[in-house]
């Protein structure tokens, strides 16, 4: 209970003194610096020579000793320095499924005359990355982000941490860079494919999906052109999709339609659409998709693909951060 | 040199009231660059670049860009030739000296690909078989800000081909009202008689690589780069190629200044067309003012 | 099990710097130890380029083993700190096979500064601590290394970050240093290093102290506070010895006699005669004008406990482990077992200030019963002769010396049972033993208390750093006798005899005596070159200020450096000096490395436009660094028409230097004059306007 309350006043006060931004800098108000582990043992060190020094009555031991002291002090600052000036940028997102990972993209820029060496970056719960800025360069990182939930999840605080030079110290700063990470439903498998099939098959797309190279000068073909009829009522009643009318992609489209699911909560239909999305992918078989309120023209490819689970992903979401 | 201060000045009769445009758009060319025109219909595009033609004796060809346009229709055909048994390349309108693209962002990516590609390596490849185009060539494009539905606005880094983007906009009063007594221009414009020869075009040209650019001055193109990249305001800062190409268009707003050096003002009169369609701001949207923002922020002189 | 890999940029660093640090030991350390070290790095090369596998448990247990039997094989021990650093250094080494992980590293580098630490348990000369410093730029470089994991890294930077790590720590050590409060040890450590006792010995026979100057090796440095005292006033006390047992003069004390009437150690009471001393001493600090020197011994490492000090000395500041002696002498408490630093003022005039009790008196007339008559018979003449006056009668033995065909030599010959006759009258060839012997010897048989005061006499004056060298061949010996009224009156017999050994010193009167070797060795050969001189004098002179101001850095030195620069010293006021004199040396540290935005590098041309801006402020004409120099005059021209012309010929000279292909040479000249034109318009419209 005590360790909760303190965690919550924690993040309050962070958040008052560090406020999200999509680009930050760090300053002396956002850097942390404590020793390390190792940095406390080498004053450890450094005392115990300091103790010899005095017992030999040794005068350079005892030098020695403040040498180290006085090494470790400047090592605070250089230390400090190595985080301090940093620029950080929110960048795009790589959406995951939930239960997965996704990743943000940070972009760290460096001012003109200063290094930014071995920084770690990590958001919560996800394994840090290691990068380092040279003078006036600009480098981009791309971390991983635990997806725990469908929609936008958000990032929380980056630690970006240095040890650089020496490992005696450890600066680091917490900055919320206002940065969230959308989650697609994770995919639940299905026998019956909640499509029906277009009866519109005429339209603006088509010609132009069908174009490839191979028609180039080729004027004898004509816009409007209908392929074949596919049974569509056969495979909406689930007899399976291996249907031969599936191998040439040129031919039909499915809608995967949220309103042919019967009736089950949310994250399920999502889950199942999503899954379809994937098993069409795979067996190169156009698709569109069907929301409440929205609708995405059958494609087919990457680009469709995530269209597709964008959508299933943003659904019922608040738009917000999604830059991308 | 005269004889291109005349060409100059015979332009802006037809195209009136928008000399700072006729001679950004004639740097564009003396730089090699293709020029895009983003503006409203009905304001001159057409015939500035028609002008322009006339102007330098350039063959012209105009190309009114729709949705269903295939490559082909840009580029050429092979048809077979029943006579010699082979396939012969039917030359596009690309085979010009000066193309006018209008409405380029009604056409469909891969349409709009195919004359980028075209407009970038100055050749078609088609067939296996590369075609140079003719020398000089320039690319005049147009597109309507306004105009959304139906159309595939330019990618990012499709717009980075076009050397510079400008707007004519509305005429000043004064153009205006001689516009309205002088009646269409456009007639006019066809009947103009050429300043300079083709030769002459392309001596001038080669002239642009001559005019000199200190270290002082590259020092200062160069610390404009480096401020949009580092200062947050655009998602990505100017590439390289947008540094050459302001050095490009620099000097050959230099040489219409008849001076044999850049200066900093160079930069600065080409910076907005140059930069501003090649910038997004991070905090979405396009960058406008981007230019001067960056012209305040970075001393001329270290 | 996996091997950490040290990047390759920082392994080259840390196999020399582990090198390094342990280098100075193997010169010191057994035969194996030279070996296996040497032989664990080179295991450790191999292992990070793949050629051989990382040892086993069991492997790396026997050799633990194996390391520790060696350390007692050759010390006999596992403890003190030569078994210690001799284990601690195979362990260094053995660590080097242990780094599994990057934690393994670090600790074998902080290791490393430890190890290196010990180096000055063995060496302490200015180029050991350059030397250190040299080893530990390679330690922190490899710790750079390792916190650094990209492959791209270069060992040079590392290099060059941590000189510039180091160097900016220097001030703040050197702060530290100077202000961090001496303690006294906290448990007393026995130091044994290996080495012969040197110097003088408790005891003196004839022929022993001869024996001393063969040797040049530095006995003590001093240092005066104001004039240094001329050559014939330079004895410098180390112990006495007032029992003759008829050959041999020792230094004892009537049995008996508690220790605290010979000796007062602080914090360990006190007596009598040593109240009575120090109130004579208060009493003669309070008048200016009596006679005193003050001095600052550096005296080198003798395996003996005494130190060697003008007449009537008194220790200045803390006076921990000095002991005051009643025979006007300091002892350490403790063998001299490294360099050890001293202040002292000698009273000259407080030598009867402890006075004669009986006991003493009959401890320093005993003479054995039998032995020597004919000296016995010389005594007694002598002192009848001069009627009992004990100062005549001393001036008359050593007149006898100076008139007799005495002889001051090296290299007396050996001498029988009767010493004192046979030397007295047979021989009369000998060195101040001899002389002092005999001179003590009549004085006794005559009824005059005297002993025997053996140290060194003399001393070389280092110009450069206007201190004396006292060598070993400046070792003495001569005697005192009580004299009523005056108290210990110093009699020196040599003096009567080589008055040039006393007055122009041992090294002119060796330089005659001594073989061409040991010519050269005392340095006799440098004096003549001037340039050689003054160069073997500075080196001298840095010694010693290294021995005096780092080595001999102590409570008493500090305390007196404090007082000088505080006042009043107090741990608070400590403290307070050591905060704000932390803060004050990192600040500028801490600026330069944080606000280290260098300006951009300027040419004169464009330090020409700044310069231009700057007038142009001046005159309240504000233009923004956007501006391209055109609209910049345009701007100026508009705001001060008077000076339009003078900023457009500006401008275009401006233009046509910084931007046109061929800048002429002098446009920086034109461009200044322009400038001052234009300064000349501005002001002119300034003040009409």
């Amino acid at each position: 209970m005590a360790t909760a309350g303190m965690r919550s006043l924690y993040r309050r006060w962070l958040d008052r003194r560090m406020p999200a931004a999509r680009q930050q800098q760090l300053t002396q108000r956002r850097i942390f610096i404590l020793p390390t582990g190792y940095g406390v043992f080498f004053m450890v060190i450094a005392g115990s020579l300091f103790l010899g020094g005095i017992n030999y009555e040794n005068n350079l031991i005892m030098a020695l000793s403040f040498l180290m002291t006085s090494l470790f002090m400047i090592a605070i600052l250089h230390t400090f320095r190595n985080l301090s000036g940093l620029v950080l940028r929110a960048g795009r997102m790589a959406p995951g499924f939930a239960g997965t990972d996704g990743a943000l993209e940070l972009v760290l820029h460096a001012g003109d005359q200063q290094a930014h060496t071995g920084l770690w970056l990590a958001y919560p719960g996800a394994a840090p990355e290691e990068v380092s800025v040279s003078p006036g360069e600009e480098k981009n990182v791309w971390l991983s982000v635990p997806l725990r939930r469908r929609g936008y999840n958000r990032a929380g605080r980056v630690r970006i941490e240095s040890r650089y030079p020496l490992g005696l110290l450890r600066a680091w700063s917490l900055l919320d860079m206002d940065q969230a990470c959308l989650g697609w439903p994770r995919p639940l498998a299905s026998e019956e494919c909640p499509a029906g099939g277009g009866e519109q098959l005429q339209g603006q797309y088509a010609g132009r999906q069908r174009g490839s190279d191979d028609f180039q000068g080729l004027r004898s073909y004509q816009e409007g052109d209908s392929p074949r009829q596919v049974d569509w009522k056969a495979y909406a009643a689930g007899r399976g999709l291996h249907s031969k009318h599936f191998a040439d992609p040129a031919e039909g489209w499915l809608w995967l339609d949220w309103s042919l699911l019967p009736a089950m909560d949310t994250e399920t239909r999502l889950g199942r659409l999503a899954w379809w999305v994937l098993a069409l992918e795979q067996r190169q078989q156009r698709y569109g998709l069907r929301l409440p309120g929205t609708e995405l023209p059958p494609a087919l490819g990457a680009d469709q693909r995530r269209r597709a689970l964008d959508m299933l992903g943003l659904y019922g979401e608040n738009i917000q951060g999604g830059e991308h | 040199m005269q004889k291109l201060h005349d060409a100059l000045e015979r332009v802006g009769k037809v195209v009136l009231g928008k000399d700072e445009q006729i001679r950004l758009a004639v740097a564009c060319m003396l730089a090699r660059g293709h020029l895009l025109i983003e503006d409203l219909p009905g304001m001159g595009k057409t015939t500035l670049a028609h002008a322009l033609s006339r102007i330098f004796s350039l063959d012209y060809q105009r190309v009114q860009f729709t949705s269903d346009m295939l490559p082909a229709d840009i580029l050429g055909v092979s048809v077979f030739d029943p006579d010699s048994r082979r396939f012969e390349l039917r030359k596009g309108p690309v085979f010009t000296q000066l193309l006018l693209a209008d409405e380029i962002n009604r056409a469909t990516p891969k349409t709009q690909s195919a004359l980028l590609e075209a407009m970038e390596e100055r050749q078609v490849t088609q067939d296996g078989e590369s075609r140079p185009l003719p020398q000089p060539f320039f690319v005049v494009a147009t597109q309507n800000p306004l105009d959304q539905g139906g159309t595939f606005p330019l990618p990012e880094s499709q717009l980075d081909r076009f050397l510079m983007r400008i707007s004519l906009g509305y005429p000043a009063p004064e153009a205006e009202m001689s516009l309205l007594r002088a009646g269409d221009l456009r007639e006019r414009a066809l009947d103009m008689s050429p300043a300079l020869t083709v030769a002459e075009l392309m001596a001038l040209m080669a002239e642009v690589e001559q005019v000199h650019a200190s270290e002082d001055l590259l020092d200062y193109l160069q610390r404009l780069l480096e401020h949009s990249r580092g200062c947050g305001w655009f998602t990505a800062g100017l590439s390289p190629r947008a540094g050459l190409g302001v050095l490009r268009a620099a000097r050959a707003w230099a040489l219409l200044d008849k001076r044999k050096y850049v200066i900093p003002e160079d930069i600065q009169a080409v910076l907005k067309p140059v930069c501003e369609h090649r910038l997004q701001s991070a905090s979405g949207g396009t960058a406008g003012g981007a230019a001067s923002r960056l012209l305040e922020a970075v001393p001329v002189v270290r | 099990m996996r091997v950490y890999q040290v990047p390759q940029h920082a392994f080259l660093l840390l196999v020399g710097g582990a090198l390094l640090a342990a280098a100075p030991h193997l010169l010191l350390g057994p035969p194996w130890l030279r070996i296996l070290l040497p032989l664990l790095l080179l295991a450790r090369v191999l292992i990070q380029r793949g050629r051989l596998a990382m040892p086993g448990r069991m492997v790396r247990v026997v050799l633990l083993a194996g390391v520790v039997l060696g350390t007692l094989y050759t010390h006999g021990t596992v403890l003190g700190p030569e078994a210690g650093t001799c284990l601690l250094i195979a362990a260094f080494g053995l660590k080097t096979l242990e780094m599994f992980r990057l934690r393994d590293a670090y600790v074998l580098l902080v290791l490393g500064y430890f190890v290196l630490a010990t180096t000055f348990l063995f060496y302490q000369s200015p180029l050991a601590a350059l030397y250190v410093f040299v080893v530990m730029v390679l330690l922190t470089a490899s710790l750079v290394g390792i916190n650094r994991p990209e492959t791209g890294a270069r060992s040079r930077t590392h290099l060059r970050l941590a000189s510039v790590m180091l160097l900016q720590a220097l001030p703040l050590m050197v702060l530290l240093f100077v202000l961090v409060p001496r303690i006294a040890p906290l448990w007393a450590l026995e130091f044994q290093s290996e080495g012969a006792r040197t110097g003088m010995s408790d005891s003196m026979a004839p022929g022993e102290v001869s024996r001393l100057t063969e040797s040049t090796e530095l006995a003590f440095r001093v240092e005066f506070e104001g004039a240094v005292p001329s050559p014939a006033e330079r004895y410098w006390r180390g112990m006495t010895y007032s029992l003759f047992d008829g050959r041999r003069w020792s230094q004892a004390s009537p049995g008996g006699l508690p220790r605290p009437d010979l000796v007062i150690f602080p914090g360990q009471g006190t007596a009598p005669w040593h109240e009575q001393l120090q109130a004579q001493h208060a009493a003669m600090a309070d008048t200016d004008a009596a006679p005193v020197y003050r001095y600052r011994v550096v005296q080198e490492a003798s395996r003996r406990p005494w130190l060697y000090t003008l007449a009537v000395p008194f220790v200045r500041g803390p006076a921990r482990g000095i002991g005051q002696v009643r025979d006007f002498r300091l002892v350490k408490e403790g063998d001299i077992e490294q360099r050890f630093a001293y202040s002292v003022e000698s009273y000259p005039l407080l030598t009867a200030a402890v006075g004669l009790p009986d006991w003493e008196r009959d401890f320093n007339l005993a003479l054995p019963e039998l032995g020597n008559p004919r000296s016995r018979q010389l005594a007694q003449r002598l002192f009848d002769a001069e009627g009992g006056d004990v100062e005549a009668y001393a001036l008359r033995v050593l007149a006898h010396f100076r008139q007799e065909p005495f002889y001051y030599t090296l290299e007396p010959p050996l001498l029988g049972g009767n010493t004192v006759d046979e030397f007295l009258f047979d021989t009369r060839r000998g060195f101040c033993e001899h002389y002092a012997s005999a001179f003590a010897f009549m004085m006794r048989a005559a009824g005059v208390p005297a002993r025997i005061v053996a140290g060194y006499q003399g001393g070389e004056l280092n110009p450069v750093g206007n201190h004396l060298r006292v060598h070993q061949y400046h070792a003495h010996a001569w005697a005192e006798i009580w004299i009523d009224g005056q108290g210990w009156v110093e009699f020196d017999p040599t003096g009567a005899v080589a008055p040039e050994r006393i007055e122009r010193g041992m090294d002119r009167f060796l330089g005659r005596e001594m073989g061409a070797l040991q010519n050269l060795l005392s340095g006799a050969a440098f004096s003549r070159n001037p340039l050689l001189a003054r160069l073997r004098n500075s080196i001298d002179y840095l010694q010693f200020s290294w021995q005096k101001w780092v080595l001999g850095y102590d409570e008493s030195s500090q305390m007196a450096f404090l007082e000088r620069w505080l006042k009043d010293v107090s741990p608070l006021r400590i403290g307070l000096v050591l905060l704000i004199g932390t803060v004050a040396i990192l600040l500028p540290v801490a600026l330069w490395v944080l606000l280290r935005r260098r300006g951009p590098p300027r040419s004169p041309l464009q330090r020409e436009y700044r310069a231009l801006r700057k007038q142009l402020l001046r005159s309240n004409i504000a233009v923004s660094e956007g501006l391209p120099p055109r609209a910049v005059s345009e701007t100026v021209a508009r705001a001060c028409p008077a000076a339009a012309d003078a900023i457009r010929a500006w401008v275009s000279q401006y233009e046509q230097a910084a931007y046109a292909e061929h800048a002429d040479a002098q446009a920086l000249q034109r461009l200044r004059r322009l400038r001052r034109a234009l300064r000349w318009r501005l002001r002119r419209s300034a003040l009409s306007g």
